[in-house]
């Protein structure tokens, strides 16, 4: 038999356990195991790995599942009682965007009167105008980067010393 | 599965506590154990563990109820876990996980018996399963999340964030490597 018979066998063997193959792989299979001693004894080594895989077992920590359900709960009451602050965030953002839009031509004549008040440059005030509306932008920037750190800190809560 | 899953993703957006409670308990085995095998040592997978459920909590909402619910939970423990490593190791995500490189999501030393080893032949004195812990993690996590979790392939690549070809690539390599190390080869 060639090498290339056994080397498809052995290939065979491994697909059937890991993706399954067609039915005319597995005749085909079939039939070299049954005068293949090298081939038969592969597949019996890999179903024995298979098995003690499947019912190697873990001990499980004494308590594991409470203290788990313990720090949850407390993660969540923290979470409840943050939450009307976020909110009071969210809205305190919101409102200040509308605001923003609705004096919007306030402003621009604020500006406009103020640079002609003291002589400013038109492109400056309106620069200026410019920078006053980028500031619920900014607010708005800094709540949701503040929000993203948070989030991305808990990896760094579990023990770094080990 | 998928009343179920529906269920679970509406009591996760409400932060259903009993619901958590009852997930907990409901997966704490196969959660412990998949920790177990990809981190290699006890009191890390139990802080794994806990953070992974403190995540399901905060991060519920983004479970639509359209995958197992078993899939996301793991691909949370496992990015929790990579997070983890690249932040003490400074290593990049693609050198944690890509199984061509040195050290492949290895936590314990590959030269001394790790301490999933230990547990294991504390367990059973059977060689057989204390050679288990000689695999490489990479390889023996997707041999946990194949044939004792029994996710799909392409829920697996869902969980590890690798294409199809890669899962299998590594399930060929990490059922070489098990039945090589069941044999008291070398394993990898």
């Amino acid at each position: 038999m060639s090498e290339k018979v056994h080397e498809r066998a052995l290939q065979l063997i491994a697909q059937a356990r890991v993706e399954g193959m067609p039915e005319s792989e597995s005749a085909w299979l079939r039939t070299h195991l049954e005068t293949c001693d090298f081939c038969t004894e592969h597949a019996l080594q890999t179903d024995r790995a298979l098995r003690a895989l499947r019912t190697a077992s873990i001990p499980l920590p004494d308590g594991l599942a409470s203290r788990t359900q313990f720090r949850v709960r407390l993660r969540a009451q923290e979470l409840r009682e943050r939450e009307p602050q976020r909110r009071a965030l969210w809205l305190a953002c919101g409102l200040s965007w509308i605001f923003g839009i609705v004096s919007a031509p306030y402003v621009w004549r604020l500006f406009a009167w103020f640079g002609e008040r003291t002589g400013v440059p038109k492109l400056v005030w309106e620069l200026g105008f410019g920078l006053w509306w980028t500031i619920p932008a900014v607010f708005f920037l800094i709540v949701v980067l503040m929000e993203k750190l948070r989030q991305s800190d808990e990896p760094s809560r579990i023990r770094q010393s080990r | 599965m998928g009343d179920e899953a529906k269920s679970i993703a509406r009591g996760l957006q409400k932060r259903d506590p009993e619901l958590l409670d009852r997930l907990i308990e409901q997966y704490q085995y196969r959660l412990f154990r998949y920790l177990m095998y990809i981190t290699g040592n006890k009191e890390r997978a139990e802080d794994f563990f806990q953070e992974t459920w403190i995540r399901v909590l905060e991060r519920g909402h983004q479970y639509d109820g359209k995958s197992k619910f078993e899939a996301w939970l793991f691909a949370i423990a496992r990015h929790l876990v990579i997070d983890w490593q690249r932040t003490k190791k400074a290593q990049s995500l693609d050198t944690l996980t890509d199984p061509e490189q040195d050290h492949p999501l290895q936590l314990a030393n590959e030269k001394e018996p790790s301490p999933l080893h230990q547990v294991l032949a504390q367990e059973s004195e059977e060689t057989v399963q204390a050679s288990l812990g000689k695999i490489p993690a990479i390889y023996r996590e997707v041999l946990v999340l194949r044939f004792q979790e029994e996710l799909q392939i392409e829920e697996m690549a869902g969980v590890l964030s690798v294409p199809l070809s890669t899962v299998k690539s590594r399930l060929y390599r990490g059922l070489e490597a098990l039945r090589g190390a069941m044999q008291g080869g070398v394993a990898s």
